[in-house]
């Protein structure tokens, strides 16, 4: 019994080995795909282009240009006059432009109220706005407000406020769920396209074990490209910290990935061809995704959409996940979402066991 | 008339292997030329190479242009018409037959005048679709798409009519209308039409035959022609060493033998130009079974077996007994009900009503269908196996599924590749392998666990006549060494004379059950097998 159960699966893992092009498919959504998730979705501003105007002859204008410096900013660049400065902005040459009137270091010197304009590029939203929020702070310091509070600000569970952190665990979650669906679901319509379905069948092999083999031969792979992405991407491109158990980690994983291989079972049973399975996963998953809190807050959600996340599988995951990395939540403490996952897990498995069972 | 078709050394080449090699010869109007061969032997290279839509080098000339590629060859599509291999493949399932005329009409730009319209009339009469037109093309049987793939490859007049294999997979009697219709459009029209089959008999049909075999024309003539030169080499059934190949009750050498001449078949000019090349049959022996079970003599029974998918009646109250030694061959055409029986014998469908006997014991349970599933050996169509292990690891997959120990399983492999001649094979990925080599190993998977059933689904389509000569010697072996009972389908109705037993099936109704030779006596007008089985149908 054993000695097939093995035999099914060392076939399923030797015939993804040997499929190039899924295997590449694979193996970046668990490097590249993650590693430019956490790097690339930046909402610091990085090299931004300043231009600015000065009519002022040097002096305070000057200082606070040269707050502006790289790798928020490139360096300043001087207009002559308003028009070029407008240009460039239009151009998008530059991001930001800043200038000084004539009579700014004047007023500022008689300590008068002065203004500084300010022109902004708001199609790069968040990038110009958060410059804004720069130069303010910048132009804080100059003016010594006399207001005798200071805010001391604790930052919990991610001591550098890095977005790396958040991002690449979203998306790693991502690709598990994304993978964990579309594998299982693979490997059986694989064998409806190829043919050797009816050859399946014949071997007088309990159906059962058929297809727990073959979809925990595809766990395998995901929890083994997740340990490889946890290795190399979390912790050795971002140096996310892990304050829990690593192996609460690994056993919720392996958990979930039945939960949504149950998934896959469901969609192999329906579909006819490979491009059925794509399709199918796709409009399984977004809604997953969508509900579980890893593109949008759970409290942020509409009331109704706030119940319905409770039904999602990756919501538990997700939730669990981030308390075992930053939170660092005692073992048993994770019951919850340990029993989130294996509720619903249990079910979706057995549903999707059952519907493909029936073609057997 | 003068000949308007010259092909000179046309070869196409695709990456690491030739389609067809230095194709040369020339046609003329209002013939019908056939191209016959194995799959893969290069019929539809040069059958692309002429419609102009696959690269060549050489020249064609036809209607006074030559062209050496796609490009050039591009101002004679309007006079060009070319029917793809495949069934449907031409046509959308959700439109009708007449939104199809319209469409084809529309984008070969065809006046829609009186002349169209009536030369419409007279096809869809032609090809018995008149009482069809507003059916969606989905809905059609196979046959049915066939004609009207071909009414719409020539609703511009194509002068020049090139078919890849428009018959295969389609019921004989379909394939008497579709030669019907090629018949009066060449008599209408004095087109050249080139068909490509995988049926010999078929050649019959045709002014002038071209056969195939590994990328090379190896012999071209009319039908008579080609049989007569053939004459010298064939002989009587007869003992013979090397240098000979026996195969369908015929001697084939190119050595003086002492015996009678017979007249022979065309399949005999592929074995005689397989034994010029220093080919012959790779001698196999199957040995004795190392289970040894007595088997009973009837092996398996099914009593008034019957399949319903909601309300249509896929098989009804059907009755069969395959016996101890016996090869029997299930026949019937498309849709008549053979899939879902066999389907049903392997125990891949619950039966609906009737039952299933194996080895004297009801099959009911789950367990009983597991059961079922140790005793039988199955070799499906194309010969599937695993595409990502070699021929090796396949093997050694199926045995341990059918619970062999490691020791056994590499004996056996080991025994069978030597008896089928595929030891130098065993590490290579079965997509690499000729369709033959393929097919031998796909036997010794089905038969490693010793059945005593062995089921066979179209094992010999697209193969080429060394390798079915070579399979039915395996099945021969079978038969007498193991005395296992052999369930064969198959579209080669010239195969039904090698079974035992024949069981002919229409509408998913059982409408013959009997010998060859027996049927021979009850249809004495029959020439052939074909013509017995045709009767059935009409």
């Amino acid at each position: 019994m054993m000695r097939i159960f093995w035999t099914i699966v060392g076939k399923e893992l030797l015939s993804f080995l040997r499929s190039w092009g899924l295997l590449i498919v694979v193996l970046y959504s668990f490097t590249v795909d993650v590693y430019i998730a956490g790097e690339g979705m930046q909402i610091k501003p990085r090299n931004v282009g300043v231009g600015y105007i000065d009519n002022t002859g040097g002096g305070i204008s000057q200082k606070i240009i040269s707050h502006l410096h790289p790798p928020e900013f490139l360096p300043p660049k001087r207009f002559l006059s308003q028009k070029e400065l407008s240009e460039a902005i239009f151009n998008k040459k530059i991001l930001v432009g800043i200038i000084f009137d004539s009579d700014f270091e004047k007023a500022y010197r008689k300590g008068e109220k002065t203004e500084l304009n300010v022109l902004l590029d708001a199609t790069a939203a968040s990038q110009s706005f958060t410059t804004l929020g720069y130069l303010q702070n910048i132009v804080l310091e100059f003016s010594k407000v006399d207001f005798p509070v200071e805010l001391k600000s604790h930052k919990l569970f991610n001591q550098n406020a890095d977005n790396h952190t958040f991002m690449a665990l979203s998306e790693l979650l991502s690709v598990i769920t994304m993978l964990s669906i579309l594998l299982p679901a693979m490997v059986f319509v694989k064998e409806k396209e190829e043919g050797t379905w009816d050859i399946m069948l014949l071997m007088p092999v309990d159906a059962r074990i058929t297809i727990l083999a073959k979809s925990f031969s595809q766990v395998l792979i995901v929890v083994a490209g997740t340990m490889m992405t946890v290795g190399f991407v979390l912790f050795g491109a971002f140096d996310i910290p892990m304050n829990g158990s690593f192996w609460a980690f690994f056993l919720l994983t392996f958990l979930y990935s039945f939960t949504s291989a149950g998934l896959g079972l469901f969609v192999a049973a329906v579909s006819k061809n490979i491009l059925q399975v794509a399709q199918l996963s796709m409009i399984i998953m977004m809604p997953m995704i969508f509900l579980s809190g890893a593109w949008t807050p759970i409290y942020a959600m509409h009331p109704a959409f706030q119940a319905l996340s409770m039904i999602s599988p990756l919501r538990y995951y997700i939730e669990g996940c981030e308390s075992i990395f930053f939170r660092g939540t005692d073992f048993f403490d994770l019951w919850h979402y340990f029993a989130g996952v294996l509720v619903l897990g249990s079910f979706l498995y057995w549903y999707g066991f059952r519907k493909i069972g029936k073609l057997f | 008339m003068k000949e308007q078709l010259y092909v000179k050394n046309v070869t196409v080449q695709y990456k690491g292997h030739i389609g067809i090699k230095n194709a040369t010869f020339s046609l003329k109007g209002g013939e019908i030329i056939g191209l016959i061969g194995a799959d893969g032997s290069g019929k539809s290279s040069l059958l692309h190479a002429i419609a102009g839509v696959e690269r060549f080098t050489g020249e064609i000339i036809y209607d006074d242009v030559s062209y050496h590629n796609p490009k050039e060859a591009q101002p004679l599509k309007s006079k060009m018409g070319l029917m793809p291999q495949g069934i449907g493949l031409v046509l959308y399932d959700t439109l009708t037959v007449k939104e199809h005329l319209d469409f084809f009409a529309d984008i070969r730009n065809i006046p829609i005048d009186d002349t169209f319209k009536s030369y419409r009339t007279k096809l869809l009469h032609m090809a018995g679709l008149e009482d069809f037109i507003d059916r969606e093309a989905g809905k059609l049987s196979g046959g049915m798409m066939q004609k009207l793939s071909l009414v719409c490859t020539l609703l511009h007049r194509p002068k020049l009519l090139i078919l890849d294999e428009p018959t295969t997979g389609v019921d004989p009697l379909s394939r008497i209308e579709l030669w019907e219709i090629l018949d009066e459009i060449r008599k209408m029209e004095g087109s050249i039409i080139l068909v490509s089959t995988a049926y010999m008999q078929e050649a019959q049909k045709m002014d002038h035959i071209l056969l195939f075999d590994e990328g090379e024309i190896i012999a071209s003539g009319s039908v008579s022609a080609l049989l007569d030169s053939a004459k010298a080499y064939t002989y009587k059934q007869t003992p013979c060493e090397d240098g000979c190949i026996t195969f369908d009750g015929r001697t084939y050498t190119r050595k003086n033998i002492n015996a009678d001449h017979v007249s022979p078949t065309l399949e005999g000019l592929f074995l005689i130009n397989a034994l010029q090349k220093g080919k012959t049959l790779t001698s196999m022996q199957i040995s004795a079974r190392q289970n040894r079970v007595n088997i009973p003599e009837i092996v398996m029974e099914a009593k008034q077996m019957s399949k319903y998918f909601e309300s249509f009646i896929a098989n009804e109250h059907i009755d069969m007994k395959l016996h101890r030694g016996e090869i029997v061959g299930l026949l019937g055409a498309n849709g008549a009900g053979k899939t879902t029986f066999i389907k049903m014998l392997l125990g891949l469908y619950p039966i609906d009503e009737g039952e299933l006997y194996l080895l004297g014991k009801r099959i009911q349970s789950g367990a009983d269908r597991r059961e079922l599933k140790s005793k039988i050996g199955y070799v499906s169509q194309h010969f599937s196996l695993y595409k990502d292990m070699t021929v090796g690891e396949n093997l050694i997959y199926f045995a341990t599924l059918h619970a062999l120990s490691k020791q056994k399983a590499a004996q056996r492999i080991k025994s069978y590749a030597k008896a089928l001649g595929f030891s130098e094979y065993l590490d290579a990925f079965p997509r690499d392998l000729p369709l033959g080599i393929n097919q031998r190993f796909s036997i010794t998977a089905a038969l490693l666990h010793e059945p005593v059933i062995l089921f066979l689904d179209e094992p010999t389509s697209g193969v080429d006549t060394i390798a079915r000569a070579q399979f039915w010697e395996i099945l021969r072996q079978l038969k007498q060494q193991w005395g296992i009972a052999i369930l064969i389908t198959t579209h080669y109705m010239s195969e039904a004379e090698y079974c035992d037993r024949v069981v002919l099936l229409k509408e998913g109704k059982k409408v013959a059950d009997a010998s060859v030779a027996q049927l021979h006596a009850t249809h004495p007008k029959a020439k052939n097998f074909e013509e017995i089985f045709l009767e059935y149908y009409r």
